[in-house]
């Protein structure tokens, strides 16, 4: 007996949808309403239209927290996008041995626990006992306060996140490269073209695509960035690393849940931009995609 | 042509960088704990002392039964629920499904941290603060599974699922019997991917559950870090970083082993899918 329907495709569909509409449309809604007023959770709300909205936007830890986001980003995306690509060109070569090896090395720490890796970070990090200081000291260097000072806070978190998420963005870059037919290099080579003009104007725009997913998923993933200055620092020294996400958490830490709706909005615009500008500026030129 | 030692020198160097932290943490986990504080480089011991020490120390078996539960079950949710409706956007012609697959994709870039708060209120409203529904329910069907899936199937033949129509078969059973063993590779992928997402899962376990008895692993893991900064100054701080590390690696383990068990579906499924845009 055959069962189609014109319904078929909508059943198909319908459970994402279903859990979508109970604690994804609902809590939206809610939140959008909650925004406008100040409420601790308990008690009458008061509306107070816009007031969340310009407190945040005047507010100097509002904006700080902001910043210390977007140095993250500049301390993880480019590095990881440029490393992640040498690093996907040099496995994308057949003649490679250990292939295999390389592959599951560079991706293991992706398929670490976050919170057990943040935990390991504080230990090899910490300035009077770590493993790291440990070392320079051994070449006679001083120690540095890798998560007590303010210049290193971001650079040591931000490394925690390249280490563990570069594995992945080289398996996407990867993907990205093995689309590319080797006969195009073979074209080029009888051309004449060196090596790095070869991978400028063929392996590059060849990954646009790929580079431009990586760029818009770590973009979310950074402006979002909750559990890594959570466990190792707490966003100290000084709120060094008190990024966006953590900031969030703050206002709901502290019963405030109309100025944190607000805070979720403007970080979802936020975020909604970074990534369209992001997409655009990767477009290719030529008009695919 | 052929690699040079160049070559084999920056992968080998960023091999031995992705991997020793991960070695240094297993290995240090059995040393004595006063070893892991003055000498973190060499091995000692080795010792069960910071294992014996953690699991009297925190609840950690309540947490691993607490993250299989949740993983069990979003896991089955996800592996029945976003093959079916990739399948359905990437094969079939339906009014409104441009509609509707652009809503999957707004949701992809919402940020969870958005929903925290409602959801939060959602959850005291429904009474299901400190349950397992409410550990699940919110996101089991991610939107990234279900566009993850449609690339996937997409990249099949629409003959060969003609051919099953021809056979008689219904919808359901060309999924079952056509569909799914063609996709095997990006089931293995999304199986991976799920279980270090619902692993990985903190911020919501955090906020969702306050009473140890529903917390999973990582939040478990992160109340060890709690003790650490209020003990940095007290005399048993060595303690806790050997329970420290004894608890990471015992949360590493599971997941480097399903890792290094499913790598070359996991790697291929991910180049598979990638690809097609």
């Amino acid at each position: 007996m055959r069962v189609r329907t014109w319904l078929t495709p909508y059943v198909f569909v319908s459970p994402f949808f279903l859990v979508f509409a109970a604690f994804g449309v609902y809590p939206l809604i809610f939140a959008l309403q909650l925004s406008f007023t100040r409420w601790r959770g308990a008690g009458e709300a008061t509306f107070v239209g816009l007031g969340n909205y310009s407190y945040l936007l005047s507010s100097p830890d509002f904006w700080a927290s902001l910043g210390n986001s977007a140095v993250m980003w500049v301390l993880i995306v480019p590095i990881q996008v440029v490393a992640g690509l040498g690093a996907a060109v040099l496995l994308a070569n057949a003649k490679l041995r250990l292939r295999g090896f390389f592959r599951v090395a560079f991706i293991a720490p992706f398929v670490t626990p976050l919170v057990a890796m943040a935990q390991v970070w504080i230990v090899v990090f910490d300035t009077d006992y770590g493993l790291v200081n440990y070392l320079l000291n051994l070449v006679g260097l001083p120690d540095v306060g890798w998560l007590t000072s303010t210049t290193w806070s971001k650079p040591t978190l931000a490394l925690l996140v390249l280490w563990k998420t570069t594995g992945f963005a080289i398996i996407i870059l990867l993907a990205g490269l093995q689309a590319v037919p080797g006969q195009v290099y073979e074209a080029a080579s009888l051309d004449g073209a060196s090596r790095w003009r070869q991978f400028w104007s063929l392996t590059v725009p060849l990954v646009r695509r790929s580079i431009a997913f990586l760029v818009v998923v770590q973009t979310l993933a950074v402006f979002q960035m909750f559990a890594e200055p959570f466990v190792v620092t707490q966003g100290g020294p000084y709120g060094s690393t008190e990024t966006a996400g953590l900031y969030l958490f703050d206002h709901i830490s502290a019963s405030d849940l109309g100025t944190g709706a607000a805070n979720s909005f403007l970080l979802v615009l936020l975020v909604f931009g970074l990534s369209l500008g992001a997409v655009r500026l990767l477009r290719p030129k030529d008009g695919t995609s | 042509m052929k690699p040079g030692i160049g070559q084999y020198t920056i992968l080998g160097v960023l091999a031995i960088g992705f991997l020793y932290p991960i070695w240094w943490a297993i290995s240090s986990s059995f040393k004595p704990p006063n070893d892991i504080v003055t000498d973190p480089l060499t091995l000692s011991g080795p010792t069960l002392h910071n294992y014996q020490a953690m699991f009297a120390d925190v609840p950690i078996g309540t947490g691993f039964a607490n993250t299989a539960l949740v993983l069990v079950v979003k896991g089955a949710m996800t592996m029945v629920f976003c093959p079916l409706a990739g399948y359905a956007f990437a094969k079939f012609t339906f009014p409104g499904k441009n509609v509707l697959f652009g809503v999957v994709l707004l949701t992809l870039m919402l940020p969870t941290l958005v929903l925290i708060i409602p959801l939060l209120l959602e959850m005291s409203a429904l009474g299901w603060v400190n349950t397992y529904q409410a550990l699940i329910l919110p996101g089991s069907i991610d939107a990234f599974s279900i566009f993850w899936m449609r690339q996937t199937i997409a990249a099949i033949p629409t003959e060969l699922i003609d051919a099953g129509r021809v056979d008689g078969a219904s919808e359901l059973g060309i999924f079952v019997r056509v569909v799914l063993p063609v996709i095997r590779p990006g089931l293995a992928a999304l199986a991976v991917l799920t279980t270090m997402n619902v692993y990985n899962d903190f911020v919501w376990p955090v906020v969702a559950v306050n009473d140890t008895e529903h917390q999973t692993l990582q939040v478990v893991l992160s109340t060890l870090a709690q003790n650490i900064t209020g003990n940095r100054i007290g005399s048993d701080f060595t303690t806790v970083w050997g329970e420290l590390l004894a608890a990471g690696s015992v949360a590493m383990v599971p997941l480097l082993v399903i890792f290094v068990l499913l790598q070359r579906h996991f790697i291929n499924g991910i180049l598979a899918g990638s690809v097609k845009g």
